[in-house]
């Protein structure tokens, strides 16, 4: 079940690589959101206590409802134009993310002979990982940004689960509401720069060099 | 737990009591009383006269102990002066800024010291983590575009540091599969112990992942930038804070790491990497120091020097490692004095250019001269502090196995130097157009008196070189395994 979630995980990751609107980034990260918070409850349903069930509970609060209404919030606020402006061209970006996924799988499966890991949660986290990068790279939006580092969040999320670390829940708690205030606060700033700038490009913050 | 409530749980108190009462007055005195109980405990923990019992998660060794000191030291001299500077004359929009400074002060010391107190990789992070969210809205304090494009800066950059220090803490975890740790949390004292039993390749990857994270909070070159524009666009009393103590914390979590794989066979490796990283920051400063033009950026790039000193000399190891902890609390105490009249040169010349600030030494003689002091004590003049500890990291390089980084150490800190000379002395001493008749006379106040009593101190452990706190360095070398 866990590998069926994760290769659900890396086709996101694909939709992700491919879209052009800002919204399909969004619709992602709550696709994300569930997926995860459904690898997390599957544990309890063999055997179920109240008290485990919170971390399952505040991940769809948060990654499900929370932050996508949040961007979608700003999104609307800001009248940001909908579709995201690469730098490079969206096929050289698939193909980009291909060929990274390709290594990390290999590369992975190679690993895994050696220590004892689940190789496709572990994958499809890596590839999230790097995706996230690629996209704050890439982009020259400024919430698109945010998207990417949170599609990097949820990799590590996956790639958690799947090194099969077990990080007692109040530890987990703390993780999820840094990252909850960490966009909060990125979507105040983005309403400054909004104002201040009267932009949200990459571009438009070059006044602090040397 | 008394101990525990009032270095963690007391301030987050005093931060709700800020969130209530708006009267800036009176948070202020809150603020002080805080981080004057703060000062008393960590430093009676320090001298041994009190243990304190601390809950899951957090424990005490003498590497945490020092660091609380010097956090608590830092923090309570930029509270100290807080108010005076939040009189300064601002913007009408900058007015909003003040509200929640108190607020995050507070909020920044218990995260802070629950950072330094933690003993569980997972604790550690959310914990840095907080740190970085609460100093984040204090960078916008100015309102203006460059504190915003820093703030946000500071934040992503950040944040995706410690993304990269959470992938590194989950390799932490795969190297001990098949070990008794297998399966057991992640507290630092039960990985030290077993070191020897990692795998060495997650353990190799987990330490580059953590290193490469946390630089970016470090301010360890190529990954400054965000810290560095943070630091020279904060007002000065939060980049004080952040040079003299924030740097510290993520410094931690990379002795950590550090400490694990002392034992193993990866140490040669870490040591490299940690060498690699101190040398290339002093580069960097060594580069911009040339073409700097702002003096709060300076000051930000000296930051990056001296951590990248920090770094090498722990690399290093032996008598270096124990001058590089000197060398800690010695810069953490300089940062303080020279940002805050840096500080105070802004609030009077309202420029951060070099080009626009003349005759400083005529205009604000107190001032001016604090700030040619401090600029001797981080240049390494004796008989400030930083001189001794230098002298101990060279003389550790020296005698170490790699004597050549010792030249190229010594020739970018002549240059920085140099620079760093070049642009004090010319904004000291170049004559202005504005007369110094025309000119109130400087009024002397608590962040004069704050820079002079550090400066003090400064000079008195240096000299007396206390015997608790070289006792208390050389715990932290044996509990580390160097050789000295």
């Amino acid at each position: 079940m866990e590998n069926v979630l994760s290769i659900l995980f890396c086709l996101s990751l694909f939709y992700v690589s491919i879209t052009s609107r800002v919204k399909g980034y969004v619709a992602v990260l709550q696709f994300q959101g569930l997926l995860l918070t459904v690898l997390v409850f599957l544990p309890f349903i063999k055997n179920f206590s109240i008290f485990g069930i919170i971390l399952p509970i505040t991940l769809l609060v948060v990654k499900v409802i929370l932050v996508p209404r949040y961007i979608n919030k700003i999104i609307l606020d800001l009248d940001i134009k909908r579709v995201i402006e690469p730098t490079i061209q969206q096929i050289v970006f698939l193909l980009l993310v291909i060929a990274t996924m390709i290594v990390i799988f290999l590369t992975s499966s190679i690993l895994s002979q050696s220590t004892e890991l689940e190789v496709i949660p572990f994958a499809s986290g890596f590839s999230a990982i790097a995706l996230g990068i690629y996209i704050i790279i890439f982009r020259k939006k400024l919430i698109v940004h945010v998207c990417g580092f949170l599609v990097l969040e949820n990799g590590i999320f996956l790639f958690g689960t799947a090194v099969a670390s077990e990080l007692p829940m109040m530890i987990e708690l703390g993780v999820l509401l840094d990252v909850f205030v960490v966009v909060f606060l990125m979507g105040i700033a983005l309403n400054k720069i909004r104002s201040t700038f009267e932009g949200f490009e990459v571009t438009d913050l070059g006044r602090l060099k040397d | 737990m008394i101990g525990f409530s009032i270095l963690i749980l007391l301030p987050l108190i005093a931060a709700l009591f800020c969130y209530v009462v708006k009267n800036l007055r009176v948070q202020y005195n809150v603020s002080v009383l805080v981080s004057l109980l703060h000062l008393f405990l960590s430093l009676m923990i320090f001298l041994g006269y009190y243990h304190v019992q601390l809950p899951t998660f957090f424990s005490f060794d003498s590497l945490s102990k020092l660091f609380l000191v010097i956090l608590s030291n830092v923090y309570f001299w930029v509270v100290l002066v807080s108010f005076t500077y939040l009189k300064r004359p601002v913007t009408s929009k900058a007015q909003e800024g003040k509200k929640y400074y108190f607020l995050l002060l507070n909020f920044y010391l218990a995260s802070n010291s629950a950072a330094m107190l933690s003993d569980h990789f997972g604790m550690y992070w959310v914990t840095v983590e907080m740190t970085t969210l609460s100093v984040a809205p204090l960078i916008y304090y100015y309102r203006n575009e460059e504190a915003l494009e820093a703030m946000w800066k500071y934040l992503f950059l950040v944040s995706v540091g410690i993304a990269f220090a959470f992938i590194g803490i989950l390799f932490l975890t795969l190297s001990a599969n098949g070990t008794a740790l297998e399966g057991k949390q992640l507290f630092f004292w039960e990985f030290i112990r077993n070191a020897k039993e990692l795998n060495p390749i997650w353990l190799k990857a987990s330490f580059i992942f953590i290193f490469v994270g946390l630089s970016t909070k470090i301010g360890i070159a190529p990954m400054h930038s965000g810290d560095v524009d943070a630091t020279s666009n904060a007002p000065s009393p939060i980049a004080a804070l952040m040079s003299g103590s924030l740097r510290l914390t993520a410094l931690l979590g990379v002795m950590r790491i550090f400490q694990i794989i002392t034992p193993t066979s990866s140490f040669e490796f870490a040591r490299v990497i940690l060498i690699i990283g101190g040398l290339f920051s002093l580069f960097t400063a060594f580069v911009f120091m040339f073409k700097v033009n702002n003096y709060k950026r300076m000051l930000a790039y000296s930051s990056v020097e001296h951590l990248g000193i920090i770094t090498l000399g722990i690399g290093i190891g032996g008598l270096a490692f124990i001058g590089a902890l000197y060398h800690a609390i010695y810069n953490s105490i300089t940062k303080v004095v020279l940002f805050l009249s840096a500080g105070n040169i802004h609030s009077r010349f309202k420029s951060r250019e070099v080009d626009k600030v003349k005759s400083v030494l005529n205009i604000m003689p107190k001032t001016g001269w604090l700030f040619l002091l401090a600029y001797l004590a981080i240049s390494g003049i004796p008989p400030f502090g930083i001189f001794f500890s230098e002298i101990k990291i060279f003389e550790g390089i020296l005698f170490s196995d790699k004597p050549f980084v010792l030249a190229l150490v010594m020739i970018f800190l002549l240059f920085i130097f140099i620079n760093m000379g070049k642009i004090i002395f010319t904004m000291l001493y170049k004559k202005g157009d504005e007369e110094v008749s025309q000119t109130k006379p400087e009024k002397f106040n608590i962040i004069h008196l704050a820079a002079i009593l550090l400066l003090i101190l400064l000079v008195v452990i240096a000299v007396t070189s206390p015997e608790i706190i070289y006792q208390n360095i050389l715990n932290v070398a044996k509990d580390f395994g160097m050789k000295l």
